[in-house]
C-alpha cells in the first residue's frame, strides 16, 4: 500500500485527510509540524506528502526544503495544503521544491484526484 | 465515491472554540506587545485553522469571514500595520462573530453588526495591499465553454522538472484523459549519451495533439504545479469552430457574495447568542466530549489489563477452593482493591483539566469592564495549571464570571478615586486556584474599596433580611450579600447589574457541593474564596448510625470525632447546645431530630439523657463554620459513589444527594456545606427540645411544630 505522510498542526485538518486518503486505499502516516515530520520519515519509505504551510515548530515551507534535501525524497511529490489565495506563498513552496497544492478547505474527491495527478 | 466528512465536524468545534480563545488570549496580549511576530504569527495560526476546516463542514459565511480577517491578520503580521488598541478591539470583536457563527448552524448568515465589522475589517484589509488571491478565480475558470476543441500542447520540461516531485508521465496520462490524444510526438534531440545520462535530469520533451470539450484553462490547470518549471504552450488549432466561443470570459468572473439585505438577517438566527452570558465562551460540542493524553489512555489499559489477570487468578483459586489457597486469594483481593483505587484515580484524572483554559477567558471579561466603565483594571491569573473536574469547570464559568464582574464593577474604584486613596491607578482582580487538603479553593480578589458594611446593613434592614436592632458583626453582614435578591449597587450596571445578585453564585457553588466566603476590608478590596470537591462523581465518606439508618458524612468535611459526654454540652444564648471542645464552643445538630426520626416512639431513654451519654459528635466543617453532629455510632469508611436524588424527589436542605452501599441499602449523604448555613439556635429552639445539662426534665412538655426551615419534620418532647 502507498504511504503519504500529513502534515498539519490542526487536528481535525489532519483527520480529515488522513480519512479521505485511507478511503482512496493509502497508508497515512500524521505528523503535527516540520519538525515532527521529519522525524516521522526517517527510515520509512514514503510515496508521497501533503503538508499544511503554516505551523509552529517548523513551517511547511521549511519542511520541504528539508525534505528536499533528503536523497530518498528528491523526487517524491510533495503537495501543500493551504488556503492562501496568495499566490507568493505558492511561488514560495514551488521554488522549496513543491510539487503542487490543494486548496483548503478541500473537496474529498477532489483532494483524491489532485494526488492522483502527482502519484505515478 | 462519496467521502463524508462529517464525522469530523466536533473536532472541527472543539479545536476552533480553542483557537477563538487562543486569538483572543493572544490579542489581549498584544497590547502590551504590539509588535511581537510570534504573538501575530500564532494568531494567524488561529483564524486561519478556522477558516481551513469550516468549508469542509459547509460554514461558508464563517469561511469567508476569517477570510476577511485572515488578510488583515496577515498584514499586521507582516508588520504593515500596526496592532493598534483600536484595531485589537476590532479584532475583539471579530473573534466574538467566530464563536457566534461556530455555535450557530452551518447556514447561519451573519447579522447586521458583523457584516458591518467584515465590512470594516476588509476595508481596513485591503487598505493598500491589493488583494491577491488567484485561487478561487483558477477555480471559477473550471466552468467553462463546452465544445469540442482541437488543441496542441507544447510541453517543454526543465532539466531539474524531477526536483519538484513531478513526474511528467503522470501530467501526460492526465492530460490524455481530458480527451483523445490524436497525436503525441517526443523530442529526444536533448538526451545525452548512456555516459554523460545523469538520471536525476529530464532531456525529454512533447507535443500532444488533444480533442477535448474542455476550455485552455483546464488544459493548463493540469501543468498548474509545473509552470514555472517547463515551457507549455497551448494552441487552439479549431478556431471559431464552435459556437459557444462567443461566452465572454468577463461573464465568468467572481460574483462577490452580495450580503442579504439586513432586515432578514435577524430572523434567520436559529440560536440568538445570549450576548452577556458566560456561556458564550462555550462553544458547540465542548461539553460532549473530552480531549485525553495518550498516555493517560494508556495507563488506564494497563491497568485493566491487571485487573482482568487478577480477577482471572482468583476466579480460577475459587473454581478449585481449598484452604490452602487462602492467603493467594487475599493476595489476588488485594491487587484487585489496589487496581480498582487506582482506576478509579485514573478514570478521574481523565475528567481533569487544567483550570486555566478557564481563567483565561477572564482576561477578556476583564478587558470589556475596562472599556464599558472606564476603569484601568488588570487581571493578574495564578495557579492556572491546577487540574480540576471537567464538569465542574464548566459550571464553574458563569459563577466566576459574576464574581469577576462584581470585582471590576462595584470593587475597583474610578482611577481618580484610587488616586486619591493613594493607590495605584490601575485596579488589579487576581484568580488564584490551588488544592488545599483534598479540596480546590479558587480565589476572586479585588483591591477595591471593600465592602460599605454600613450600607449593607441598611440595604438588609430594607429588604427585612435582618431586624434594626440586630447585633450582626461585619463577617456576618459581609456574608448578607450572598442572600437572594440582595444588592447594594443602586444604579444597575450595564455589566453585573440585571438584578441577578450573590446569591447566584452562593447557589452554584452550593451545586458543586462547594462553599463560598468572603472577606473584605474598607479600602483595601474584598476577596471571594470558593472550595470545591476534586469531583462530584465519588467521595470518601464516613458511614454513621443514627437510630437504625446509616448516612454518610464526606470525610474531607470531617474534622475530628469526639464522645458526647453530658458535661462537655453547654447551652449558649445565641447558639444553642453547643459542646465545648479545647475552648471552642461548636453548635450541635442532633442528626436523628434533622431527619425526623423521632426518638420519643423508638428509643425514648435515649434523648432523654438516659443513655446519651455513649454517643457520638462529628465535628464537622464548611468554609469557616464547624458543627458537631450527634450520631449513635461510627460505621466506618467507605468511597461511595454519589447519586442525585432530585430526579426522584424534591430537594432536601441538608442532604447533597445518596449512595448505595454494599448491602444494596440506600444511604443519605449528609451536605456540610448547607448544614453549616442552617440556623441551629432557631432549629434548636423552635422545636423546645429539652437540653441536657440546662436541668430540664423527662417531663418536660411535648410539642410538636411544622416542617421549618431547617427540614425538622417531626419534633420531639
Amino acid at each position: 500500500m502507498r504511504k503519504v505522510l500529513i502534515v498539519d498542526d490542526s487536528v481535525s485538518m489532519r483527520q480529515m485527510v488522513s480519512f479521505t486518503l485511507r478511503e482512496g486505499g493509502f497508508e497515512v502516516i500524521e505528523a503535527e509540524h516540520g519538525e515532527d515530520a521529519l522525524k516521522k520519515i526517517e527510515g520509512v519509505s514514503i510515496d508521497l506528502i501533503i503538508t499544511d504551510l503554516n505551523m509552529p515548530v517548523m513551517d511547511g515551507i521549511t519542511l520541504i526544503q528539508n525534505i528536499r534535501r533528503l536523497p530518498a525524497m528528491k523526487t517524491k511529490p510533495i503537495l501543500m495544503l493551504t488556503t492562501e489565495g496568495l499566490a507568493t506563498k505558492k511561488e514560495q513552496g514551488k521554488a522549496a521544491g513543491a510539487t503542487g497544492w490543494i486548496v483548503k478547505p478541500f473537496d474529498p474527491e477532489k483532494l483524491l484526484s489532485t494526488v492522483a495527478k502527482v502519484l505515478p | 465515491m462519496k467521502i463524508d466528512l462529517g464525522q469530523f465536524r466536533n473536532t472541527f468545534l472543539l479545536e476552533s472554540a480553542e483557537n477563538a480563545t487562543s486569538m483572543e488570549t493572544g490579542l489581549l496580549q498584544l497590547r502590551s506587545t504590539p509588535d511581537d511576530i510570534e504573538l501575530l504569527n500564532s494568531i494567524f495560526r488561529a483564524a486561519h485553522s478556522i477558516k481551513g476546516g469550516a468549508g469542509s463542514f459547509g460554514f461558508t459565511n464563517l469561511v469567508r469571514f476569517t477570510h476577511t480577517l485572515e488578510n488583515l491578520l496577515d498584514r499586521l503580521r507582516s508588520l504593515e500595520l500596526n496592532a493598534t488598541e483600536d484595531l485589537i478591539e476590532l479584532l475583539l470583536r471579530a473573534v466574538d462573530v467566530l464563536r457566534t457563527l461556530l455555535n450557530a448552524d452551518a447556514d447561519t448568515t451573519l447579522s447586521a453588526d458583523a457584516l458591518a465589522l467584515e465590512g470594516k475589517i476588509g476595508s481596513i484589509a485591503s487598505g493598500s495591499a491589493e488583494q491577491k488571491t488567484d485561487g478561487q478565480e483558477s477555480v471559477r475558470d473550471a466552468e467553462s465553454v463546452r465544445g469540442l476543441h482541437l488543441y496542441r500542447i507544447h510541453f517543454y520540461p526543465d532539466k531539474d522538472l524531477f526536483a519538484s516531485g513531478t513526474n511528467p508521465l503522470v501530467l501526460l496520462r492526465n492530460l490524455a484523459e481530458m480527451g483523445t490524444v490524436s497525436c503525441c510526438h517526443v523530442h529526444t534531440d536533448k538526451l545525452p549519451g548512456l555516459a554523460d545520462l545523469d538520471p536525476n535530469q529530464c532531456y525529454l520533451s512533447w507535443e500532444v495533439e488533444l480533442g477535448a470539450t474542455t476550455s485552455e484553462a483546464e488544459l493548463r490547470e493540469v501543468f498548474e504545479f509545473v509552470e514555472h518549471l517547463a515551457e507549455i504552450r497551448i494552441e487552439r488549432l479549431d478556431r471559431d469552430l464552435s459556437p459557444e466561443n462567443s461566452v465572454s470570459v468577463e461573464d465568468r468572473h467572481p460574483v462577490p457574495q452580495e450580503p442579504a439585505p439586513a432586515s432578514s438577517l435577524e430572523t434567520r438566527l436559529p440560536h440568538a447568542p445570549k450576548a452577556a452570558s458566560g456561556k458564550k465562551a462555550s462553544p458547540a460540542g465542548e461539553s460532549g466530549s473530552i480531549r485525553v493524553a495518550i498516555d493517560k489512555v494508556d495507563r488506564l489499559i494497563d491497568l485493566v489489563g491487571e485487573l482482568v489477570i487478577a480477577h482471572v487468578m482468583a476466579a480460577q483459586m475459587v473454581e478449585d477452593f481449598e484452604p490452602s489457597c487462602l492467603p493467594k486469594l487475599r493476595e489476588a483481593v488485594a491487587a484487585m482493591e489496589r487496581n480498582t483505587r487506582e482506576l478509579h484515580e485514573r478514570v478521574m484524572s481523565v475528567r481533569m483539566l487544567p483550570v486555566g483554559t478557564l481563567f483565561q477567558r477572564y482576561t477578556r471579561t476583564v478587558y470589556d469592564i475596562g472599556t464599558s466603565t472606564g476603569k484601568q483594571i488588570n487581571l493578574r491569573i495564578e495557579g492556572e495549571e491546577t487540574e480540576i473536574d471537567k464538569g465542574m469547570l464548566e459550571l464553574l464559568a458563569d459563577p466566576l464570571t459574576h464574581l469577576i464582574r462584581n470585582a471590576g464593577d462595584h470593587g475597583i474604584e474610578a482611577a481618580e478615586a484610587r488616586q486619591a486613596a493613594g493607590k495605584e491607578l490601575e485596579g488589579l482582580i487576581t484568580l488564584n486556584a490551588y488544592h488545599r487538603a483534598g479540596r480546590i479553593v479558587i480565589e476572586v480578589s479585588d483591591d477595591g474599596a471593600g465592602i460599605d458594611t454600613e450600607r449593607v446593613r441598611a440595604k438588609a434592614i430594607e429588604r427585612g433580611l435582618i431586624s434594626p436592632d440586630a447585633q450582626v458583626s461585619d463577617d456576618q453582614l459581609q456574608m448578607l450579600i450572598f442572600e437572594p435578591g440582595f444588592s447594594t449597587k443602586e444604579a444597575i450596571s450595564d455589566l453585573s447589574g440585571r438584578g441577578v445578585g450573590m446569591d447566584v453564585v452562593h447557589q452554584n457553588i452550593r451545586q458543586l457541593n462547594g462553599t463560598v466566603s468572603l472577606t473584605s476590608e474598607r479600602g483595601r478590596g474584598t476577596k471571594v474564596v470558593i472550595e470545591l470537591p476534586l469531583t462530584l462523581a465519588i467521595l470518601e465518606g464516613l458511614l454513621v448510625r443514627v437510630e437504625e439508618r446509616t448516612l454518610v458524612i464526606p470525610l474531607l468535611s470531617v474534622v475530628e470525632t469526639v464522645p458526647l459526654g453530658e458535661e462537655q454540652i453547654e447551652r449558649v444564648a445565641s447558639l444553642g447546645e453547643v459542646v465545648v471542645i479545647r475552648g471552642e464552643s461548636i453548635p450541635l445538630l442532633h442528626l436523628r431530630r434533622f431527619l425526623g426520626l423521632s426518638p420519643d416512639t423508638t428509643t425514648p431513654t435515649n434523648d432523654q439523657g438516659g443513655a446519651g451519654g455513649h454517643r457520638l459528635a462529628v465535628i464537622v466543617e464548611a468554609g469557616q463554620k464547624k458543627v458537631g453532629l450527634v450520631v449513635d455510632e461510627l460505621l466506618g469508611i467507605q468511597q461511595v459513589v454519589v447519586k442525585s436524588l432530585e430526579r426522584h424527589l424534591r430537594k432536601i436542605d441538608g442532604l447533597m444527594g445518596a449512595t448505595i452501599l454494599g448491602d444494596g441499602c440506600v444511604a443519605p449523604i449528609v451536605d456540610v456545606a448547607e448544614i453549616a448555613t442552617l440556623n441551629l439556635f432557631s432549629l434548636q429552639t423552635r422545636s423546645k427540645v429539652p437540653l441536657r445539662g440546662t436541668g430540664s426534665t423527662p417531663t418536660a412538655p411535648r410539642q410538636r411544630t411544622g416542617q421549618d426551615r431547617g427540614g425538622t419534620i417531626h419534633v420531639l418532647a
